[in-house]
């Protein structure tokens, strides 16, 4: 096995089918996201059709098949931000950042991801990049806010 | 317990708790249903068979919903009819219109159901599906964008083979029934028996055709096209002819294929009978061997059950019989034995076999059954195809003169016969081992054949001292759950075990034309029982051709190509 996952199976001895969602949530917190590999592994752990595992890994938007940007935008877009415009912001933020909702880009830069609510609607609408939290976003505030970043990355490189 | 329920204004007695779908059918009613599965719990997942019950506001689904006395239902109310023929238009919305060139036309529930609800335009657009069809396997083809998602073949593939080679992928209108990580079936866990063709009620699953390939060599001048008819298919065929003399249809099959320009039709029929002979040889070899623990032997016949064993229980392996499949020892007989009697070159030789199984498609690729790249099956057709061969060339079987199979390889006993249904295999073995091991004159072979052709049973028969214990599964779940229960009782009486993938064996086979429902494989049993009477022989080595082969050449698996004939 490369991947070192006897930890987390660890924490789960019994193998048990209800372990799935939990044990896929703590390899994605460590990982990032999960690969073919990975679901591999814990099919045989649990034992579990690799199928049924992508088929419950698939239904949850929560989980990744890829790795996400330096750069982590999550779009909220519960009923308050959805209310207060979010659909128009992820248009908009897509245009920006030049991917589609659930993608990374090419230099591995920009990631975006659109999540249910977050929790926070008074405020809405609001963005999450790399657990940091930007509300009452507006069109200008999202573009500002990609530029910065940009900026900041051009200086490093 | 009994009781009564009103059903269009009638009374009717049925079984509290049952299903409202079952008693409903039971007294002649017609539902209509798209995921439903006799002897399947039920999901729900297509609303067609709602129906109205009165003191409920939302109409209800009938298979999911238990009969409770007194209550009052309406099946075919405005609202109900209304209802259905809306569920049927939505599902015909993302559904491709190319009926004219699809595979199933006229043997689509969808189709029948848009006639039924009287559908007669596309009154919802949701766009075309983008998913690619999916020709990767060697026999299994998947075709998303007419898939319903009506479930059956991810619950036959996950309950029946516990295999799960297809599940659904992602969720809501984004769902599609696809294969891990979005691969093709090729590298998935799939073990090509093609239950999931079975179940499909449209043209999303089907198999991989071979049926150009065959038509390219019959139109090849230099190749000399051989058909190997296996007695199963011999008996789907029967089951089909409506006409009442149903005996000659070996005969009749013969000479339709001759008129398709067929240089030879063999019965695959002496190479079973070969196969039943080696395995009951080795049979016989590990029963006298001092440690004995290879046993109990496993049969080898079922490709889709070697699949599954080198994939999901490779500990299995040693326990499997190493002899061909009757179809690549008839292969093999004919590419190497009859083209050298005859002074043929091998490779102007095309064989075609004919069975009910689609994972014979998948098992004329393995690398042991080939021979410098050249395969000792050439194409394989299942019933389904070669009904659809002889209706492109306007063959009638209900209206064709007879004409006998071609020597040498003309014959079956009726332990070949056998083959083609569960629990048959191990008879055929147990007789050929009585024989083998000399039981005494006096005592008779007995076998006591399962009542029930989806039950699994055990029998033992006694042979000279020994009581030879033989048992019988077919379906991957039956044969999963009898091997983990005799590996941890420990018992060591079961000798032989007949392992068969689908259910009912190959008289359930995924190649066997479509059918609802599991009834099927009895009738052809029946069939079969029918024709084993009228077999020349009934042990395997009374076929007198087979014998004689048996004793010429080695038949064990990766053997026959280096033992030059």
């Amino acid at each position: 096995m490369t991947v070192e996952l006897e930890h987390i199976f660890k924490v789960y001895p019994n193998s048990k089918r209800e372990d799935l969602i939990p044990m896929l949530q703590a390899i994605q917190d460590e990982q990032g996201y999960l690969t073919e590999e990975v679901i591999h592994e814990v099919g045989k752990y649990l034992d579990i059709s690799v199928n049924k595992i992508y088929g419950v890994a698939t239904f949850y938007d929560n989980f990744r098949f890829g790795p996400v940007g330096r750069y982590h935008f999550r779009l909220c877009h519960g009923t308050a931000c959805h209310v207060a415009g979010a659909s128009t912001l992820q248009k908009e933020l897509q245009k920006l950042l030049k991917i589609n909702a659930g993608e990374t880009d090419k230099n591995g830069l920009f990631s975006l991801e659109v999540v249910s609510c977050i929790g926070a609607c008074g405020l809405a609408p609001l963005i999450e990049v790399n657990e940091e939290y930007y509300t009452n976003i507006t069109l200008e505030s999202l573009k500002a806010l990609v530029d910065k970043i940009r900026e900041k990355e051009n200086d490093v490189l | 317990m009994e009781c009564k329920i009103e059903v269009n204004h009638k009374t009717l007695k049925v079984q509290e708790g049952e299903s409202l779908l079952s008693a409903l059918r039971q007294h002649g009613f017609k539902i209509p249903t798209m995921c439903h599965m006799n002897r399947f719990s039920p999901t729900g997942a297509c609303r067609l068979c709602v129906v109205e019950v009165e003191g409920k506001s939302d109409l209800i689904t009938s298979c999911s919903f238990p009969v409770e006395a007194g209550m009052k239902v309406q099946t075919n109310s405005q609202r109900v009819i209304k209802a259905r023929k809306s569920l049927v238009e939505l599902l015909l919305s993302d559904h491709p219109d190319d009926c004219l060139y699809c595979q199933r036309n006229g043997h689509c529930e969808l189709q029948w159901l848009a006639a039924e609800m009287n559908v007669k335009e596309r009154k919802y657009f949701a766009g075309k599906q983008k998913d690619n069809p999916d020709y990767s396997s060697t026999s299994v083809a998947r075709d998303p964008a007419k898939c319903v998602l009506c479930s059956r073949c991810v619950r036959i593939c996950e309950e029946v083979q516990r295999v799960t080679a297809i599940d659904f992928i992602s969720r809501g209108t984004r769902t599609k029934v696809n294969s891990a990580f979005h691969k093709g079936l090729n590298v998935s866990s799939c073990i090509h028996c093609g239950q999931c063709i079975q179940v499909c009620p449209t043209a999303a699953l089907t198999d991989i055709s071979h049926l150009e390939k065959v038509n390219a060599a019959l139109g090849n001048k230099k190749k000399q096209v051989m058909f190997v008819i296996s007695p199963a298919a011999i008996v789907s065929v029967t089951e089909l002819i409506q006409s009442k003399s149903k005996n000659k249809v070996r005969a009749r099959l013969t000479a339709a294929l001759k008129r398709l320009g067929a240089s030879k039709v063999f019965d695959s029929g002496t190479a079973a009978d070969i196969h039943v002979m080696e395995e009951a040889r080795q049979l016989a070899e590990l029963i006298r061997s001092k440690d004995k623990k290879d046993l109990p032997l496993i049969s080898s016949c079922c490709p889709s059950w070697i699949r599954y064993a080198e994939g999901f229980k490779p500990q299995l392996t040693q326990h499997i019989a190493k002899v061909k499949s009757p179809g690549h020892i008839a292969g093999s007989l004919i590419k190497l034995n009859y083209a050298r009697e005859h002074d043929v070159a091998m490779e102007d030789i095309y064989t075609v076999s004919v069975t009910p199984c689609v994972a014979k498609k998948y098992e004329a690729s393995w690398e042991e059954n080939t021979h410098k790249g050249v395969s000792e099956v050439d194409a394989v057709l299942t019933v389904r195809e070669l009904f659809l061969l002889l209706r492109s060339f306007g063959l009638n079987l209900e209206q064709i003169e007879e004409e006998e199979m071609d020597a040498p390889y003309n014959h079956s006993s009726a332990a070949a016969i056998k083959l083609g249904y569960s629990g048959g295999k191990a008879e055929s073995v147990a007789q050929e081992l009585f024989n083998i091991m000399g039981g005494s004159k006096k005592e008779a072979f007995r076998f006591m054949q399962p009542k029930s052709i989806t039950s699994k049973r055990e029998t033992k028969v006694k042979i000279g001292k020994t009581q030879v214990g033989f048992a019988w599964v077919s379906s991957i779940a039956e044969a999963e759950d009898y091997l983990n229960e005799l590996g941890e009782s420990k018992r060591d009486d079961i000798h032989y075990i007949e392992v068969m993938a689908c259910l009912g064996g190959c008289a359930g086979g995924g190649g066997q034309p479509i059918s609802r429902g599991f009834e099927q494989p009895k009738a052809r049993k029946k069939i079969s029982v029918e024709m084993e009477k009228k077999a020349a022989w009934q042990k395997a080595s009374g076929n007198t051709m087979a014998a004689d082969l048996f004793e010429r050449f080695s038949f064990r698996q990766n053997e026959i190509w280096e033992d030059p004939f």
